[in-house]
């Protein structure tokens, strides 16, 4: 269904929702714009904090806590990176017709993004276990380490939620070759998950 | 070899690769227009840095802290 809707160009009989869809794209467009600016005030917010707490303190990171891993941060990051480049090339293919590469596309920008909330998971269980880094018991560094990592990985799994969901739509005809707002919106998403961490990654693992 | 020359290869590599299929996205749309094109734009620019910042970790470029004294 989908690869025959998406083959028509979505020219069909609902003349009117097409109407609707055309004036309400713009509007849909910046609500969803103004959202990912919100939420980049809100890790701002975090961030400035953070960086305003390491500098008032004497020497980085603290007695006795380790430097952060950077070789398997930096494999981590390339995932999801990797992922931001996946879901690109997912939507272009959508633009151009081809649904099947636009599926495998998303697909793996699904296990990609699956693939760095289980590197993540398995730097909390290093830090907690091995390291004895916890979000309550190890003061500013803990705190903000955890706080702003476990907010972005919050963000990834409710992007993988929201792109698997796209995956299963797109399948079902909800998008054609003209109306596709939600993947567009998807994709912003994701690529704004993605610039979040080259932040986060940088200020947490290379300063 | 150990665990970390093989992330450390794995973070070059696809940092190189990362790299080059966003600056390249980002040649190709270079001249789309529309709102959410310039933000795509933005975002694939950033994403290119991230790539690169992420290469130059895998480097031992960035981020190759000295071990501190026990």
């Amino acid at each position: 269904m989908a690869v025959a809707s998406i083959t028509q160009g979505g020219h069909d009989s609902h003349g009117e929702i097409d109407q609707l869809y055309i004036e309400t794209r713009e509007l849909r467009l910046q609500g969803f714009l103004l959202f990912l600016v919100s939420d980049c005030v809100l890790f701002s917010s975090f961030i400035f904090a953070y960086l305003y707490l390491r500098n008032s303190g004497q020497g980085w990171p603290p007695a006795g806590i380790n430097r952060l891993d950077v070789a398997f941060a930096a494999v981590n990051s390339v995932v999801l990176f990797g992922s931001g480049a996946t879901m690109h090339y997912a939507l272009e293919n959508w633009k151009h017709g081809n649904f099947m590469k636009f599926a495998w596309m998303l697909i793996f920008t699904i296990v990609l993004g699956v693939g760095f909330l289980c590197g993540q998971g398995y730097e909390y269980t290093n830090l907690i276990f091995h390291d004895h880094v916890s979000w309550w018991g190890s003061g500013i560094f803990g705190a903000s380490f955890f706080t702003l990592t476990g907010m972005h990985g919050f963000h990834v799994f409710v992007g993988v939620c929201y792109l698997t969901v796209l995956l299963l739509q797109s399948a079902g005809g909800v998008y054609t070759k003209d109306k596709y707002f939600g993947l567009t919106a998807g994709t912003l998403y994701w690529h704004f998950v993605d610039v979040i961490w080259v932040v986060l990654f940088s200020i947490f693992y290379l300063l | 070899m150990n665990l970390v020359t093989i992330e450390h290869i794995v973070a070059v590599a696809g940092g190189i690769v990362v790299a080059v299929v966003a600056f390249y996205a980002l040649y190709k749309d270079w001249k789309t227009p529309g709102v959410e094109n310039n933000v795509f734009r933005l975002m694939l620019l950033l994403l290119g840095v991230g790539a690169v910042i992420a290469l130059l970790a895998g480097l031992g470029i960035l981020g190759n802290f000295p071990a501190k004294a026990a």
